[in-house]
């Protein structure tokens, strides 16, 4: 029974290392010689616009973080507060603030891992090492668009919160009867 | 005038007969004082890179060695004031509100950040052999 169970870990074992072999080899299989001689060629040009890429970010994350930041911390936390001070019901504003927050911290963490694997690939010596620099290039653009997709995420949240808004100043004209 | 600073030679400094001597950690204390100080602030400054480094402020320092060309970019001009989290709530703070919020909401929507494709290997490959 024991013998059994070594021999199917065994074949277990070596089925999933043979696996990740040939997905890596697949991977590896998709830069042409082309490709490859191209990269080498131009890795100067490559790098110079890689950096530029890098500056012209993190400038974007800067700024669109400030606003990010701001939205959170200086109109809807304060709005909920607010509401709250007053025994008015702001549950479903809060539940809206708190996805939002989420939603921020992952866009914080994305931009993170985006900028380390930017920075890696630039760090690669390309014309020693052109498979790994273009692959290195393929998981920053797959993070890059994750940040990307991440921003729009956040743009859906401030709608949200914004109908939140609304939806609460109907109640309130209508509970309080006060009107414009 | 009387020399009044009493004379300490290094033969006072020995122990005298009977007295026992001073230990190797005594002796060296000062060396270790300076090790252990050394020792101390390289420690704090790796916790506080390492701090720097994981919870994202480097990412927002732009005066970082490649990042100071745009540091004079960052937008400054957009602050807002914020809402007051006191006062009462009545249909005109609520719309005073909305107001400051569109605003905002405008701005912060305005731009669809890290959009585009600038990292598709193939475009970055081919722009760059076509540019040069």
């Amino acid at each position: 029974m024991k013998r059994i169970l070594i021999v199917s870990l065994a074949m277990l074992l070596s089925t999933s290392m043979a696996f990740v072999a040939v997905q890596a080899t697949r991977a590896q299989a998709t830069l042409t010689e082309e490709q490859r001689e191209r990269i080498v060629v131009n890795c100067v040009g490559i790098k110079n616009t890689l950096n530029r890429l890098k500056v012209s970010d993190a400038l974007l994350r800067v700024n669109r973080g400030q606003i990010y930041e701001s939205m959170r911390g200086k109109l809807m936390e304060p709005f909920n507060d607010r509401l709250g001070n007053n025994s008015l019901d702001n549950r479903g504003l809060v539940a809206a603030t708190k996805s939002y927050n989420i939603e921020l911290s992952a866009f914080r963490s994305d931009y993170q891992s985006y900028e380390r694997q930017l920075i890696a690939a630039i760090q690669i010596d390309c014309t020693e090492d052109p498979d790994a620099f273009h692959f290195a290039i393929e998981n920053a653009r797959i993070l890059r668009q994750q940040v990307n997709d991440g921003v729009g995420r956040l743009h859906e949240y401030i709608d949200d919160y914004r109908n939140g808004v609304s939806d609460f100043r109907l109640n309130y004209e209508r509970v309080s009867g006060d009107s414009q | 005038m009387p020399d009044k600073v009493p004379k300490v030679t290094i033969e006072d400094l020995q122990p005298a007969d009977g007295e026992e001597r001073l230990g190797y950690w005594a002796r060296h204390r000062f060396m270790l004082l300076i090790v252990a100080s050394i020792i101390i602030s390289l420690v704090m400054v790796s916790i506080s890179l390492a701090a720097y480094n994981l919870s994202g402020t480097a990412q927002l320092d732009l005066s970082r060695p490649g990042y100071r060309s745009v540091s004079d970019q960052v937008e400054t001009q957009n602050r807002i004031d914020g809402f007051s989290s006191f006062g009462s709530v009545s249909l005109d703070t609520i719309d005073e509100f909305i107001f400051l919020y569109d605003e905002q909401a405008e701005k912060a929507k305005a731009v669809d950040a890290f959009n585009g494709d600038p990292l598709n290997p193939e475009v970055l490959e081919f722009t760059v052999l076509d540019e040069e």
